[in-house]
């Protein structure tokens, strides 16, 4: 016999989790598509379309996502202000420099289901362009969810006493000379 | 979306579904019929062929068959759990009138109305029902993801 209420174990079903995600160094669609499924609440096994069981998702460092490719050149962003000839065309570049939070934001929000729902999971969406988060937002936060892809660690990263421990294929003679 | 309009229910079995010893639903079925009018020959004929050996295969089941005068001949079925249904039998023949016994004395007596959700369960989970931290490690309810870090 459990020792609390059926509603206090209803609240606990549906209680909104806070997910932290990282996203230096990470391709925006990868993040989007961790991020929709927490936001839709498919990762859990009671979800079900109609009952509205997202959860929350911060993600922090949108301004140090990382595109493959030429794409940071050749991505274009495109939108209309609805008046004759407002029909605008920005590069990714050019986007994130005018708001760091602004591709991550897009392709998450091009990425849900396109319902009634879909500005509701936008609202449960937390977006950081450094990894400075509010007081309120980072008091709730539960669990943090691994990175989708491994961010390499830079040359002037190591210490010069793991630089000096790497393996290396050749030792050089004294007497070589480089060119 | 919750469909106020249509009347529904959640799927529910009587007496788990008659595992261990089956208990008919239906405790009694009366046949009222007209003596005379012409919509209640099929019912009549009912009464005269069929009603005995309906009573002898359903002997859970009290079948009262009363004439009475001029009604709209029906069959009214009334189950264990106080549920009464009413069945016209107007120019029905025997044969009709008997798939309907039958098929009132199979039933439950639950309405027959929408059923919401097509899966139901007597015994909800023992290990109690899920919530956001079923399966995460017990320090996430004291520390966020960031204080791990330190």
């Amino acid at each position: 016999m459990a020792s609390y209420t059926k509603a206090a174990q209803q609240w606990a079903t549906f209680a909104r989790a806070w997910y932290l995600l990282d996203a230096k160094l990470q391709p925006p669609g990868k993040i989007a598509a961790e991020t929709v499924i927490r936001l839709e609440g498919r990762h859990k096994p009671i979800y079900h379309a109609l009952s509205d069981c997202g959860d929350h998702v911060v993600i922090i460092n949108t301004r140090h996502i990382a595109f493959s490719g030429n794409k940071w050149e050749q991505k274009v962003y495109s939108s209309h202000t609805g008046y004759p000839g407002g029909f605008k065309q920005v590069t990714a570049t050019q986007l994130h420099l005018k708001d760091p939070t602004a591709i991550v934001k897009l392709t998450i929000y091009r990425m849900l289901p396109k319902n009634l729902q879909r500005r509701t999971m936008m609202q449960r969406l937390h977006l950081f362009p450094e990894d400075v988060i509010p007081e309120d937002i980072e008091k709730n936060l539960l669990q943090e969810i691994p990175q989708p892809r491994v961010v390499p660690k830079r040359l002037d990263e190591y210490t010069p006493e793991e630089i000096a421990a790497f393996p290396r294929v050749w030792t050089p003679p004294k007497d070589f000379r480089w060119k | 979306m919750t469909s106020r309009g249509s009347p529904s229910r959640f799927l529910t079995s009587v007496l788990h579904n008659g595992v261990g010893r089956y208990v008919r639903q239906l405790q009694r079925l009366q046949l009222l019929f007209s003596p005379t009018a012409a919509d209640a020959r099929g019912a009549r004929q009912f009464v005269e062929e069929v009603a005995l050996d309906f009573a002898r295969q359903h002997p859970d089941v009290v079948l009262y068959v009363r004439p009475c005068s001029n009604p709209t001949p029906v069959l009214v079925a009334e189950y264990l759990n106080g549920t009464v249904r009413e069945e016209l039998i107007t120019s029905k023949t025997s044969e009709e009138i008997l798939q309907l016994a039958t098929k009132l004395a199979g039933q439950s007596g639950l309405d027959i109305i929408r059923i919401r959700k097509p899966f139901h369960t007597d015994n909800p989970s023992i290990q109690g029902q899920w919530h956001p931290l079923t399966n995460k490690p017990s320090i996430l309810t004291v520390r966020g993801p960031r204080l791990q870090a330190q």
